[in-house]
């Protein structure tokens, strides 16, 4: 009897070295088979208690359950110490390397600026408005109160087309001024941005097709000082708290008072200068009121308009106007 | 428009700072380009002569000559070769510094020193070293030294010489079209004057009283034939005159603001433009016909006949058309009006009698006129613009009184002012309310008048009878006055449109139906960029035969710059297929752009315009990585077709149908057309030619989409909604099957959806084989089907029985082999 008892301890033993032993999960596999499968050395104890004495069997097969629910336990530690061995590369990681790049697409320097602008406007209460870049001289010129020979057309040379009502290129977006009012009554709140174009020779500064964004309002007993306060609230937001403007008395013909845009902040005097001109601006001139069927005794309003390219220019340091229509990569995922 | 400080000064006081100046002037509207301040120049460098002049001893190019300072003799060794005994040149003394030239980061000094073993007491200067631009002084270019006038004072200081001794500001003013009266001295001033509320000096322009019987009108009549164009028209005669060089005062004068000095009388009619904003012309009146019967010469202003030739002072001959307008004699004509004289009156060294005309011209006319015939002048500049018609005969006599005391002569009485219809000044009705009501801020009536008032605006109505509002007439020199308006805002520059208040912006809330479609863009614009792409902006010009790559509909410019800009796009592919080989040449190898813009395209003689989104693709698919065989793989039509069915799948667009164009495109290799429905086109995409992508340096397969956004955005689908997450497995049932290379996926597609087996959720298709086991001509397409019900688990006879009838219509409507 106690031969048999003693047996099982021994067992136990190996069979706890054995697992210990196995380095990978195969040898351990072979070690459970060897001591627990149906040949093992456990199932031999186990037919082996058939041959004690009748009254010692309970005691000698708890023993062997003991042993056996032990090994199972050392078996599940030992097969989980493996398997996550296992689990590991041969050679750890070299963290230092580059992960694999995701493609991202990025929007263009001029749809950016533009949205940062229309989104200052929209929080005002203005909505986008858009009109035709191909126009007519009526609504490009006319309607603005330039009329043909006036000396303000001759700074906005024109591209026409070669079709039979010889339409133009529109050369600012105050034309969509014209078409909005046509066809909706007062009052007006909306802003413009688009493509405008004028018959300059590409250099540093000009590309014939660039872009303006325009805003007009159009209320009972808007003042100077309401633009005034618009434009500053705007600009505050895209160029930040610091800057400062200036207005000054200037010259458009569908503006009577015209008004010129300064700004200046610590970018612009680290430029070496005071003040940079941004913007046109000034109250909707009667004569224009009148081509649109509006009474310039009832309403009144302001409208201004400035170059997209020339604040981006401004807000990213970018001294050639030309990279904006290259789209060279290098350039576009900069922004 | 150049004036300088002083020159201004002379027409009215102000206690500024040349910084304040510019200040003030800028917040008035008149924006000031540019300051360059003047005197304190070539301080150490003198007029001197020549007295003798040697070779030098030990070196061929060099001479050693004695020059006088004024003071004595000195030494000075000089390599020019120009000059000789006698002559005057500026000379720089020892101690002195050249002036500053562009580059130069330090002066450059002159010391005692020897040249080649003999001493030099200080160099004798060349108009480069001095760095002035001799023509513009009235001096002979020369390759050596500058070589001064004959009357040069020896000893005399080189700014003295040059008339900038005494130091001045030139500044340069933006004057905007609308203001052609500040295109003189005389209206800055008056600026100036109303708002400091300091006279304005006008300058005298008294006249001598003309001996009996020489009277001016025995000399000249005028005739104007043509008085729409030309309504007034004034002469002057003065004899006898001696023409000559300017007196100092006036040459600088010209000189400090860029005009070149020409001679005493050219010069006073300039100096006259200047200060008053009146074109004049001179003409010599010796050269104008007169009748044998000593009856006066007629000045005639007539429309010229139509191929009238004439030459302009300048030696250019024109051909003048029927409606433009000449200043004449009974038998040529003498001046385009307006714009430049004759060759045949111009003042000339032996001119003794002047004719001074003083004239107003129609605007429009004269800007016809220039532009017609490429003329620009400063005449023709301020005839244009508007010229002062009240202002001619102050200006003719001030231009003959300074005649008189500059090249003097004898003054004929009178002048021949023709005038037939004196224009009426403008009458403009301002209510006082109209301050606040624009402006923002209240201003008082009294306030009001003055400010009017300063700038010679004159109230009609009295002021004890002012009540609501009041009446102003405009003065004849502001032609840009018309309305209330314009009268608003000569008080707000006075008060000062820095001052006005701003006031918190009010809340309307605009409508505009693009206001939707501007977030659309973005929408699609993420969607793109997040699929890797970037965005490019490009032209809207492009070049004829890009544009015609594809499509013959495209709308030329009738002005265009260039050949490579004179058409519209009409697809945004031509520029992307341009943006590519700017970013191939420069080594940007992989490519993948998309652009959002417009196109225009011409059906029946009428230009359209319509947004499209396009995409390029070129080079490698993903960004570069350090392993594995996806770093190898370029783009192709399955990548463009990727994108392009991400757009399609967020707009909520179904039924698009994909069809190949069985022959190649001028543009394309191989591509496809999509359409909604099948019908309605929405645009298209493939490979291109690859001898196309050649001539455009391109080397991997180039692929292109573009897409109609106006039909795509009209089309959407309605945005999200749920459906429930399934509650029940599904059943998978795969299938391989052999067709031949023609049938397409569309075609199994459509015999499911004609069979429609129970309860089919999704068919996927996961592999397309050719090669080993499948026979030439055919290729093995392997689709996953997946069957579920919404409300209970299917069962595996109801699963098998709907996939047999599938398969079934795949071999007998496919010919497919189902393989195992």
């Amino acid at each position: 009897m106690s031969t048999l008892l003693d047996r099982i301890d021994a067992v136990k033993q190996a069979a706890l070295a054995e697992l210990r032993a196995a380095r990978e999960l195969p040898a351990l596999d072979r070690a459970k088979g060897a001591f627990l499968g149906a040949e093992g050395q456990f199932t031999t104890l186990m037919k082996e208690l058939g041959t004690l004495a009748k009254e010692l069997r309970p005691l000698a097969g708890k023993a062997v359950n003991a042993a056996k629910q032990e090994l199972e336990a050392q078996l599940a530690v030992r097969r989980e110490e493996l398997e996550l061995s296992a689990a590991l590369p041969k050679e750890p990681t070299d963290f230092t390397l580059p992960g694999r790049p995701r493609r991202l697409g990025k929007q263009h320097p001029l749809t950016q600026v533009t949205a940062d602008i229309v989104k200052a406007f929209r929080k005002l209460g203005f909505a986008v408005a858009d009109g035709p870049e191909i126009e007519d001289e009526y609504h490009c010129f006319d309607a603005l109160n330039t009329p043909a020979d006036h000396p303000a057309r001759d700074s906005q040379d024109t591209f026409f087309l070669d079709v039979p009502s010889r339409p133009l290129l529109r050369t600012h977006t105050s034309s969509v001024q014209i078409r909005v009012m046509e066809k909706t009554p007062p009052p007006i709140r909306i802003i413009v941005p688009g493509r405008v174009f004028r018959r300059d020779n590409a250099d540093a500064t000009h590309n014939p097709t660039f872009h303006q964004i325009e805003g007009l309002y159009v209320d009972k007993g808007v003042t100077v000082g309401d633009l005034k306060g618009t434009v500053e609230a705007v600009f505050q937001d895209l160029l930040g708290n610091d800057v400062k403007l200036r207005f000054r008395p200037h010259y458009f013909s569908y503006t009577e008072p015209s008004l010129e845009i300064d700004f200046t902040n610590a970018l612009v005097k680290k430029l070496g200068k005071d003040w940079l001109e941004i913007a046109g601006c000034g109250m909707v001139h009667p004569g224009v009121f009148e081509k649109v069927g509006y009474d310039p005794e009832v309403w009144s309003g302001w409208a201004f308009g400035f170059g997209i390219e020339r604040i981006a220019m401004l807000r990213y340091g970018i001294t050639d106007i030309r990279l904006f229509y290259e789209n060279d990569t290098r350039f576009l995922r900069q922004f | 428009m150049k004036i300088t400080q002083n020159w201004l000064r002379e027409y009215v006081d102000f206690p500024w700072s040349t910084e304040e100046l510019v200040e003030r002037l800028t917040m008035l509207g008149l924006e000031v380009e540019g300051v360059q301040k003047l005197g304190g120049e070539f301080a150490g460098i003198v007029v001197a002569q020549v007295v003798t002049r040697e070779k030098h001893p030990n070196a061929d190019k060099l001479s050693v000559c004695r020059v006088n300072d004024g003071q004595g003799e000195r030494q000075i060794v000089c390599g020019a070769q120009n000059f000789q005994a006698g002559d005057k040149v500026p000379l720089i003394l020892p101690g002195a510094s050249l002036p500053l030239k562009a580059g130069d980061t330090a002066p450059f000094t002159i010391k005692v020193g020897k040249i080649r073993s003999v001493e030099s007491h200080g160099m004798l200067c060349s108009h480069e070293e001095l760095g002035i631009d001799p023509e513009a002084i009235g001096h002979a270019r020369a390759d050596g030294l500058l070589l001064l006038k004959a009357d040069a004072r020896v000893g005399q200081s080189f700014a003295e010489y040059l008339g900038r001794a005494g130091s001045d500001v030139v500044l340069d003013l933006e004057v905007t079209p609308n203001r052609p009266d500040l295109n003189s001295l005389i209206g800055i001033a008056r600026e100036v004057a109303a708002l400091t509320g300091n006279p304005l000096k006008l300058p005298a322009a008294e006249l001598p009283s003309a001996g009996p019987g020489s009277s001016v009108t025995e000399w000249v009549s005028v005739r104007l034939e043509a008085p729409d164009l030309c309504p007034r028209y004034s002469a002057r005669l003065v004899r006898g005159v001696r023409i000559g060089p300017s007196p100092d005062w006036l040459r600088q004068a010209l000189e400090k603001v860029g005009l070149r000095s020409i001679n005493n009388v050219v010069d006073v009619s300039n100096y006259v433009m200047l200060e008053t904003g009146q074109p004049l012309h001179t003409f010599d009146y010796r050269l104008l016909h007169r009748a044998a019967d000593g009856a006066p010469a007629t000045v005639v202003v007539r429309r010229a006949t139509g191929g009238e030739t004439f030459t302009t002072l300048d030696g250019r001959v024109h051909s003048l058309g029927a409606d433009q307008l000449l200043i004449a004699d009974e038998q040529k004509g003498i001046a385009i009006a307006g714009i430049m004289g004759g060759q045949n009156t111009e003042i000339r060294p032996d001119t003794v009698d002047v004719l001074i005309e003083s004239a107003y011209f129609l605007p429009t006319n004269i800007r016809r006129t220039s532009k017609a015939l490429g003329l620009r002048t400063d005449a023709s500049y301020r005839f244009e613009r508007g010229a002062d018609v009240g202002v001619g005969d102050y200006a003719s006599r001030r231009c003959a009184a300074l005649i008189l005391a500059t090249a003097g002569g004898e003054l004929a009485g009178g002048v021949v002012d023709a005038y037939p219809e004196p224009l009426k000044a403008r009458e403009i009705t301002l209510r006082h309310d109209r301050c606040q009501i624009l402006l923002g801020v209240g201003m008082a009536d009294d306030v009001q008048a003055q400010f009017l008032t300063r700038l010679g605006i004159q109230e009609v109505t009295r002021p004890e009878m002012r009540g609501a509002w009041s009446i102003w007439r405009v003065p004849s020199w502001r032609v840009d006055l018309k309305r209330e308006a314009d009268l608003v805002e000569e008080l707000a520059r006075l008060h000062g449109v820095d001052r006005l208040p701003s006031t918190p912006p009010r809340c309307v809330l605009g409508t505009h139906p693009f206001d939707a479609i501007f977030d659309q863009l973005a929408v699609v614009r993420n969607r793109l960029t997040s699929l890797g792409l970037d965005e490019a902006q490009g032209q809207t010009l492009i070049g004829g035969a890009a544009a015609r790559l594809v499509t013959a509909d495209m709308v030329p410019l009738a002005n265009p710059l260039s050949s490579d800009m004179d058409t519209l796009r009409p697809s945004l592919l031509p520029g992307l297929l341009d943006t590519l080989r700017h970013n191939l040449t420069r080594g940007n190898r992989d490519v993948q752009l998309f652009e959002i813009g417009r196109v225009f395209t011409q059906a029946n003689g009428v230009a359209k315009e319509g947004w499209r989104v396009a995409v390029a693709l070129t080079g490698a698919r993903s960004p570069g990585f350090w392993t594995g065989e996806e770093r190898e793989a370029k783009c192709d039509v399955f990548d463009i077709k990727g994108v392009v069915e991400s757009l399609i799948e967020l707009l909520g667009l179904r039924g698009v149908v994909y069809q190949r164009r069985p022959e190649a495109t001028p543009l394309f290799l191989e591509s496809a057309t999509l359409a909604l429905g099948g019908k309605l086109a929405l645009g298209q995409l493939g490979q291109v030619q690859p001898r196309l992508a050649k001539q455009y340096d391109l080397r991997d397969p180039v692929l292109l989409a573009e897409l109609d956004l106006d039909v795509l955005l009209q089309r959407r689908g309605a945005g999200a909604s749920f459906k429930a997450l399934p509650a029940f497995p599904g059943s998978r049932r795969d299938i391989a099957m052999l067709v031949p290379e023609s049938t397409s996926h569309d075609a199994v597609q459509s015999v499911v959806r004609q069979i429609k087996p129970a309860n089919l959720e999704t068919v996927e298709l996961f592999d397309v084989f050719r090669g080993k086991h499948v026979p030439e001509g055919q290729k093995s397409l392997a689709y996953a089907f997946i069957y579920r019900a919404a409300d209970r688990t299917l069962k595996d006879e109801e699963v098998t029985a709907a996939h047999a009838r599938l398969v079934e219509a795949f071999r007998t409507q496919l010919a497919a082999q189902i393989r195992e």
